[in-house]
């Protein structure tokens, strides 16, 4: 399968956090799903595919092109949504149009207007009057209309009411459809994730927990739960934010891990909010047992 | 070739962006300067150079206010080709109203609309009269006008770009008070003698003559207009958007 962005052993530091050899790719046809708490490092990688910033060390390649030398003609053929319109608040959709065509090659205003039409939205408002599912479609109809073969989305369905996300999940759906295009789908939302996404990327604390196809990743993990004294010696290290309480424990356990647990002690599938509540638990564990 | 394309794009870009602000405002007191220069005097004329500010100085709040960074960061330009383009799009405000106010000033000078003012004799249309005789006032204040302004402006764009909006009024103002020592230690010395006599050119009476000078002085203008350019995309471009 042909990659149509990759990451490999990025690092980039800044006061206070870094983004630590972190490696992943996405193959073509494919939407990975790029989620992590807030501040582990989602919209930094993002900025570095950019090339917005400068990285320390690593390699990024987007359409097999470098991320550095390669950045304009890499743009032309990119899209992205940010969570917040990057545009003049005070111009409405055909200015904005007027702005934007020259610097697209492959601008198609006939293909910006239809979607406008699609999305439904209004050609005579003010782009800063809309609403933020109003501001997401925007930024879709540009990145279509100068058919972008890889849509970047960071945070975009963070604010919008169900109705407008699941318009948005819709959209990338569609777009999907063709196998030469891509899209990585930064979110903190794993319900949008378990939907649309084929790869998913957790990063925590700077660094690539998983990274894979999503299937793989909910069949990998369960959350185990039932008495403390019921967990062998072996596997209470193994467990993933362990978490005890009056009546019992609750922790994840990665499948491989469940053989030969006794019977007393309950499991269930991971969803990926669970996995994600569980590693943010994990580094709380670690942090209290070094404490203690 | 393809720097100038990128630049030319972005100053589109500019244009279009302070164009619904500022068009309409321009037109009005563009048409009211001028049908005042026409009966008043010419000098009105050069007041079009404040109106053309009003292409230049609300792009910076918007780009704050609407995010632009995000928008330069995704674009398929280069950084430093945004910079630039900001510079010479300062300069290019500057000089089309400067040439605007060329093509006023001499369209009322030709005109002479003031003759259909009723009590030619009276001392007000005397006045008029004598500001239509000077021509070499309004040439002064054209040209000064736009190499004043031109510098002024693409300067505070350098110092904000540079060092931030928050900060350009603190620069402007220790920049003002360094030159104002300068000023005063030069008028000491000159008070003492200590300064080599200065012999201050006189504008040529032709127009061929007044022509190249106002060639020049726009020359210096666009090539410092670049200059701060440069200057402030090489800064920049360390920078990370």
């Amino acid at each position: 399968m042909e990659n149509i962005l990759e990451i490999s052993g990025l690092n980039k530091a800044y006061d206070g956090f870094a983004l630590n050899d972190v490696s992943f790719s996405l193959p073509k046809g494919f939407i990975m799903g790029f989620v992590g708490e807030n501040g582990s490092g989602k919209t930094t990688t993002i900025r570095s595919i950019l090339n917005m910033a400068k990285i320390d060390s690593g390699k990024i390649t987007v359409f097999g092109l470098d991320s550095v030398s390669d950045t304009i003609e890499i743009k032309e053929r990119l899209g992205v949504v940010f969570d917040s319109l990057y545009l003049a608040e005070h111009l409405n959709v055909k200015q904005i149009e007027q702005q934007l065509k020259p610097f697209y090659k492959d601008w198609d205003s006939g293909e910006f207007f239809r979607r406008l039409k699609e999305f439904d939205l209004p050609d005579n408002k003010k782009v800063g009057d809309f609403s933020k599912g109003m501001k997401m479609k925007l930024m879709i109809a540009i990145a279509l209309s100068h058919k972008a073969e890889l849509i970047i989305l960071d945070e975009p369905t963070s604010g919008l009411d169900p109705v407008a996300r699941d318009e948005l999940l819709d959209i990338l759906t569609e777009y999907i459809e063709n196998d030469n295009r891509g899209v990585l789908f930064s979110t903190h939302i794993t319900a949008d994730i378990e939907r649309i996404a084929d790869y998913v990327t957790i990063l925590h604390n700077g660094k690539v927990w998983y990274t894979g196809t999503k299937d793989e990743l909910t069949e990998s993990y369960a959350v185990i739960k039932g008495a403390e004294n019921d967990i062998p010696a072996e596997l209470k290290s193994r467990l993933i934010g362990f978490h005890a309480y009056r009546n019992g424990f609750d922790a994840l356990i990665k499948t491989d891990d469940l053989a030969g647990i006794p019977d007393t002690l309950e499991y269930e599938k991971a969803s990926i909010d669970e996995i994600l509540v569980y590693i943010a638990k994990e580094d709380k564990y670690e942090k209290n047992e070094r404490h203690s | 070739m393809k720097r100038m394309k990128d630049i030319l794009k972005v100053m589109r870009f500019d244009f279009l962006t302070a164009k619904p602000l500022a068009l309409r405002v321009f037109i009005i007191v563009t048409v009211i300067c001028f049908v005042l220069s026409l009966f008043f005097s010419p000098l009105i004329s050069s007041y079009i150079t404040f109106v053309a500010l009003i292409f230049v100085i609300p792009l910076q709040s918007v780009a704050d206010k609407s995010g632009f960074n995000k928008l330069y960061g995704i674009l398929p330009v280069k950084r430093k080709n945004i910079t630039r383009a900001r510079f010479l799009y300062v300069f290019l405000a500057h000089f089309l109203s400067e040439l605007l106010e060329g093509v006023l000033a001499v369209i009322a000078f030709n005109l002479k609309m003031y003759k259909i003012l009723p009590n030619q004799d009276g001392e007000a249309v005397q006045l008029i009269k004598k500001s239509f005789e000077d021509t070499t006032l309004i040439y002064v204040m054209i040209i000064g006008v736009f190499a004043f302004f031109c510098l002024l402006f693409s300067y505070m764009e350098m110092l904000a770009q540079i060092f931030g909006r928050e900060n350009e009024m603190k620069i402007i103002l220790i920049t003002l008070g360094v030159m104002t020592a300068i000023a005063i230690l030069l008028s000491v010395l000159n008070s003492y003698d200590m300064l080599p006599p200065i012999n201050v050119p006189k504008l040529p009476e032709d127009i061929g003559g007044r022509a190249i000078v106002a060639a020049v002085i726009n020359i210096v203008m666009l090539g410092v207009c670049l200059l701060f350019g440069e200057i402030t995309a090489s800064r920049l471009a360390k920078r990370e958007l």
